[in-house]
Parts: C-alpha cells; sequence; structure tokens
C-alpha cells in the first residue's frame, strides 16, 4: 500500500465519487463539490498567471496604453448588473458576434463543408480493389440516402420512401458505432482510476 | 423471471465490471494488439521527419482525458525523442500547460540528453480559443504574452529563436477530448497553411474524427487507448494502454453480455404480454 499522503486523498476522492453507484451520500458531495470548487479555483489561477499577469506588463512596463481599449470593451458585459446601463453590455456582445461569425464565414465554409463535400465523391467502381469498391459505395448511398431523409418537402412513398429508410438504418448504425465509442471511453475511465486504485494506491499491479 | 432479465441492477453491473477489470489488470492474459492504419499513419508521419524538426503538440484536454491520451502522448513523445524531434506545446484547454509536464516530465527520465529550451517548449494554456490559435500561427510570441508555461521568457529559449509560429511546425499533432479541437485546428491552421495534422483522441470522438482521416484532412489518429496501446507496442515501451487492453476487452465483452440479455429480456417479456 502506498504511504504518499496525497495518493490517499486521490483514493478517498476517487472512492466517494464512485459511492453514488450505490447510494446518494455525504462523501460523495464533499468530493463533487471539491472538485466543482478546485477546478473553478485552478481556472482562475492558471489565467491569471499564464496570461493576464504577462500581458498586463505590456501595458505599464512598455507602455502600451492602447490594450486597454479591449479590457474596457470586455469590462462592460459586466454593466448588465447596472440598472439603466445594462444596454452597454451589448457593445461587448456586438463585438464578439461580429467577430465571431466573420471568423466562422471566412474559415468554416472551405475546411468544414466544402472539404468534406469534396471527399464524397469516390468512384463507385476501383479496379483491382473490391474493399475500396464496397466502401465508395457505402459512403456515397449513406451519404445521399442520409441528406434525403432530411428532405422534408418531398413526401416520403415509394422510392422515395425507400431512400429515406436507407438513411435512417445508416443513422442507426452511426448512432451505434457513436454508443460503442462512448462505452469504450467511459470504460477507458474507469479502467484508469482502478489502475489507480490497484496500482499507485494498493500496489497490486505494477 | 423475464423482467429480471431485462431489468438488471445497475450496482450489480458496477460490480462485475469492476471484478472483472480489477482481476485482467491483476492477471493479465496478454491479448494480441494488432496495430490499426490509422496508428500506423501517424508513426510513419513521424518517422518520416528530418531529425531537428519541430512539431506542434496540442494538449486540448484536462484530467479526464487522462487513462487514453495522456499514454498516446508519452508514446508520442518518446518516438520524437528517438528521432530527434523537438516539440512546442501548448493548448486551448486550462489544463493543457500541467497535461504537457505529466507527459514530459514521464518521459524525459528515459532521455537525460534533453533540455527544456531546446528539445521542448511548454507554452502551456493560452485563452482565445480559434483567436488564440489564429495569432499562434505567426506569433508566437505576442499570443503567449512572450512566456511560457512556467513563466519563463519565450525570448530566452533556444528553441524559440527557431519557432516563431506554428507555420515554423513540420507537422501538428494535437490531443483531444472534445471543443475546442480538431475542426478548430483544420479549419484555422491545417487547411490554410497546409500543416499536416495528427490527431489522438478519446473513444468518444472518434465517430467524429473519422470523416476528417477519410477526406485527408487529419493524415492520421491514434483512437481511444486502443489506438494509444498499439503506439505504445510501436515504439516497443508497453505502458499503461497496453496493460489496460485485456481488461477494456473483457469489460467490453460483459457490456455485449448485458446488452444481449437486456434484449432477450425485452424480447420475452413484450412476446409474454401479447399472449396475454
Amino acid at each position: 500500500m502506498s504511504t504518499n499522503p496525497w495518493v490517499w486523498i486521490q483514493a478517498f476522492l476517487t472512492l466517494a465519487l464512485f459511492s453514488i453507484i450505490f447510494v446518494d451520500n455525504g462523501f460523495y458531495k464533499f468530493a463533487e463539490h471539491a472538485y466543482v470548487g478546485l477546478y473553478a479555483g485552478y481556472t482562475v489561477v492558471v489565467t491569471w498567471f499564464s496570461y493576464i499577469r504577462p500581458s498586463s506588463q505590456w501595458i505599464f512596463r512598455d507602455h502600451k496604453y492602447h490594450y486597454i481599449i479591449p479590457i474596457i470593451i470586455g469590462l462592460l458585459i459586466y454593466t448588465r448588473y447596472i440598472k439603466g446601463w445594462a444596454w452597454v453590455s451589448r457593445y461587448n456582445m456586438a463585438f464578439m458576434v461580429g467577430v465571431g461569425a466573420g471568423f466562422v464565414l471566412a474559415r468554416d465554409f472551405k475546411s468544414l463543408l466544402l472539404d468534406q463535400v469534396r471527399a464524397t465523391f469516390k468512384p463507385l467502381f476501383v479496379s483491382g480493389s473490391l474493399l475500396t469498391t464496397i466502401n465508395n459505395i457505402v459512403l456515397v448511398v449513406g451519404v445521399v440516402s442520409v441528406m434525403w431523409y432530411f428532405l422534408f418537402t418531398v413526401e416520403k412513398k415509394g422510392t422515395a420512401g425507400t431512400i429515406s429508410s436507407i438513411g435512417r438504418v445508416v443513422m442507426m448504425v452511426a448512432f451505434g458505432s457513436a454508443f460503442g465509442n462512448t462505452v469504450m471511453a467511459r470504460v477507458s475511465l474507469f479502467l484508469g482510476r482502478l489502475q489507480f486504485l490497484l496500482g499507485d494506491w494498493l500496489k497490486l499491479i505494477q | 423471471m423475464l423482467s429480471k432479465i431485462g431489468n438488471v441492477d445497475r450496482r450489480i453491473i458496477y460490480v462485475l465490471l469492476c471484478a472483472v477489470i480489477a482481476i485482467a489488470l491483476i492477471k493479465p492474459v496478454g491479448l494480441a494488439i494488432k496495430v490499426s492504419a490509422e496508428t500506423k499513419k501517424v508513426y510513419d508521419a513521424i518517422d518520416r521527419l528530418p531529425p531537428g524538426s519541430i512539431v506542434w503538440l496540442g494538449f486540448e484536454f484536462d484530467a479526464g482525458g487522462i487513462p487514453e491520451l495522456m499514454p498516446a502522448a508519452r508514446a508520442i513523445i518518446r518516438h520524437g525523442f528517438q528521432k530527434d524531434i523537438r516539440f512546442v506545446c501548448g493548448g486551448m484547454w486550462t489544463m493543457a500547460g500541467d497535461m504537457a509536464t505529466m507527459a514530459f516530465d514521464a518521459v524525459k527520465k528515459d532521455f537525460p540528453d534533453k533540455q527544456y529550451g531546446v528539445d521542448w517548449v511548454n507554452i502551456g494554456y493560452r485563452p482565445g480559443n480559434t483567436i488564440w490559435l489564429d495569432q499562434m500561427i505567426k506569433d508566437a510570441a505576442a499570443a503567449s504574452a512572450g512566456v511560457d508555461s512556467y513563466g519563463n521568457p519565450l525570448a530566452d529559449l533556444p528553441l524559440m529563436q527557431e519557432f516563431t509560429g506554428i507555420k515554423d511546425a513540420k507537422m501538428m499533432i494535437i490531443f483531444v477530448t472534445g471543443t475546442p479541437g480538431t475542426p478548430e485546428y483544420i479549419k484555422t491552421v491545417s487547411t490554410p497553411y497546409g500543416i499536416p495534422l495528427a490527431v489522438s483522441t478519446i473513444s468518444v470522438e472518434v465517430p467524429g474524427t473519422m470523416p476528417y482521416i477519410n477526406s485527408g484532412q487529419v493524415l492520421g489518429g491514434v483512437l481511444g487507448m486502443k489506438g494509444a496501446a498499439e503506439y505504445e507496442v510501436l515504439v516497443n515501451k508497453p505502458g499503461s494502454a497496453v496493460a489496460g487492453m485485456d481488461a477494456q476487452s473483457f469489460a467490453h465483452a460483459l457490456i455485449i453480455l448485458f446488452i444481449i440479455l437486456g434484449n432477450i429480456g425485452y424480447i420475452l417479456e413484450k412476446k409474454n404480454s401479447v399472449a396475454k
């Protein structure tokens, strides 16, 4: 067993959080609140030391006083708590929405839409590779049928209904894949904690 | 009886899952680990880099991603150091700096000749998401307020004389658990500037990452703990991911068993109610 008190604290908090599986209890609540509080405090401290403090040196040490302008714009968000001045916080929001929208329009369209659409333009027959041929057909049929499923202006009867049904099946397969991966991730998290408990704490594994 | 098959108490499932994982960890059977094409692509891409190349590592995760991403990060850094690759790392997630420190601390003891500031630099967490990433491409010093994760001036670090921004990196490898993550790097850096991007991701993110790998926007992926285990095998240094593969396989088998039992219970119960 470990003699390191920090390992014991980690083990206690881990077991306290797992205890919710059996019954809601005070240990769980303590660990949960401690985590939320610590993470909030951690974020403030890291942001202060890694960005706010060194950035402020530009203003006061290097006399770049124009950097105060974005700080003022940022602080405007808090005017929403002052009656009669709440409207001023909209300038902050307008600034962020404007920058965000411009950034998204400039960057997202090609990389996240055009390039993805282009990646679905596949040859339906690849000589010498049956597997690639099947993959490409599945990909093209899958993309077209799922998009067809979300075409709500066409009545889904006959052939239209069949294509829509194929789209539904494709989505079910995708949801199944997503669920399987989610299970795998959760098991990995659990496994990580058990590796800690059995290894670092109890020393049952190397 | 039928309803019991379909409605097993979750506490029983958890206890069985815990027992199966614990037994597999204490007494591993050593199931074979086959390296996937996605992992091999990342390995080959790093292998092809000339010695001295600078690679950007994006630590876009926090403590929740440690079991799956930390083994991958350690294995990739190990591979890089073996090839004399140098790293600059940072991230948009609050714990980026500490995650990078953990990863490098675990590997550096096996490479005593590697020095901080010369072979790797940890810029750490910086706020601003894609706006910060955009600035990091051309001017790392300005984007990082001129200091690294430990408060050292970047100008004093020899590696930063050669790395003025991510544009100087031969490749990017990011470790991601969510947003900001892969799409942010694709749209901000790899697509506009053509810098190759490899991704190490937690299992939940795999379905969302595969379209980018298929389209070629991401060159390869170390996917989940399985991918990390594969990379540990490739660098010939089995670690926590390899150790966890048996446990994960048995845990999955147990979950599949419960899914089958649940479905059998559901079908039998439905038949029973129709018969009544």
